[in-house]
């Protein structure tokens, strides 16, 4: 690899993606069952909640990774993660008002 | 009905993505616009969705075996969530019509491209498979970063307009243009593809264009699909499923085109 290869770094990466993933997968999952006994909101805010969690994954995994970097003194791509992290967060502004 | 529909249509997107290397997105939101009657732009906002769930589930696979660089994917991801956050505000202003005829156009070279490189024996999408066994990677160099970041926000953008992952134009671009090597290409562009994917699906989820109750079912089915899909890939002849996926997307697109020509007549 052209990077110092850390495995320490992409398990702490990997870990946030499939507790993600896992986690979003169960919640929706609670949410369509609850769909076939319960009727009303309940279980659409539910499916919600997974939803949100699946869009949250990849911008919690940014923050890690941007904490693993700047921890490390590897102040470059720290800054970088920020930038990226900074251009997930103003996604949420630009929608914002536009239903 | 319609969530057991969406729960078998996201299962074989996902077994299909998982096999031939195709992010589910490029098939679901024609399904959605063409046979749920979801409106386009919902449809794309909807199946980012699913797009993001496929990444997270792949690309934890990789990260364990260290195929992925990192470093280069957080470099290339300043470009592709900016793309894909600029276009995913702007497709608010693009009309209904122009989004079915990108797609369609998107899907007929898509098909194209896919039958042209699945003929000449070339991986074909943006996905390696978690399910095949590890490499070791030659050291190496990415270079001609500028253009990296640049076909990057290509990427992006494309991402944001269509609801895809853009790992057809990442992928070549890392690995004839900057020299990375094909397995960390794919799994890097794999990794990349998630928060591209967040940043527009951020913005319609806050325009109101993801359908909740549509992109549940299809995560749910995507999720358990490329996880298996990803167990079967070694082992089934994936020429004959890259076929049975070109006919899908000369389907789609043809589906495409024939209802804007009944739009306009």
């Amino acid at each position: 690899m052209s990077q110092v290869r850390e495995p320490a770094f992409d398990r702490a990466v990997a870990l946030v993606l499939h507790i993600g993933a896992f986690s979003c997968f169960f919640v929706m999952l609670a949410g369509l069952i609850d769909g076939l006994f319960v009727s009303g909101h309940i279980p659409l805010e539910i499916e919600r909640v997974g939803v949100l969690l699946m869009l949250a994954t990849p911008v919690v995994r940014v923050i890690v990774a941007c904490f693993l970097f700047f921890w490390e003194k590897d102040w470059k791509y720290g800054w970088i993660s920020l930038g990226v992290l900074i251009i997930l967060l103003l996604g949420s502004v630009f929608g914002i008002g536009e239903h | 009905m319609v969530t057991a529909l969406l729960l078998v249509l996201g299962f074989f997107a996902g077994l299909l993505g998982a096999i031939t290397g195709i992010g589910g997105g490029v098939l679901l939101t024609p399904i959605l616009a063409l046979h749920f009657g979801v409106p386009i732009r919902q449809a794309i906002g909807t199946s980012l969705v699913a797009v993001i769930t496929t990444s997270a589930a792949s690309s934890s696979v990789h990260l364990q075996r260290h195929t992925t660089d990192i470093r280069l994917g957080m470099t290339l991801e300043l470009a592709t969530a900016l793309g894909a956050a600029v276009m995913a505000y702007l497709v608010g202003y693009f009309n209904r019509n122009a989004l079915e005829e990108l797609f369609a156009g998107f899907l007929l070279y898509s098909a194209i491209t896919i039958l042209t490189k699945g003929s000449k024996g070339e991986p074909v999408g943006d996905e390696s498979s978690p399910g095949s066994h590890e490499i070791s990677i030659p050291p190496y160099e990415p270079k001609r970063y500028p253009l990296g970041l640049a076909a990057s926000l290509v990427a992006g953008a494309l991402s944001g307009l269509l609801g895809i992952g853009g790992g057809p134009i990442k992928v070549p671009v890392m690995y004839i243009f900057m020299k990375v090597p094909l397995m960390v290409a794919t799994a890097t562009s794999n990794f990349m593809i998630g928060v591209t994917a967040a940043a527009s699906a951020i913005v319609y989820y806050r325009r109101g264009d993801i359908l909740v109750q549509y992109a549940a079912p299809l995560a749910v089915g995507v999720f358990v699909g490329s996880l298996l899909g990803a167990r079967m890939a070694p082992r089934i002849n994936t020429k004959v499923v890259v076929y049975l996926l070109v006919a899908v997307m000369f389907y789609l697109a043809g589906h495409l085109i024939l209802h804007l020509l009944r739009g306009w007549v």
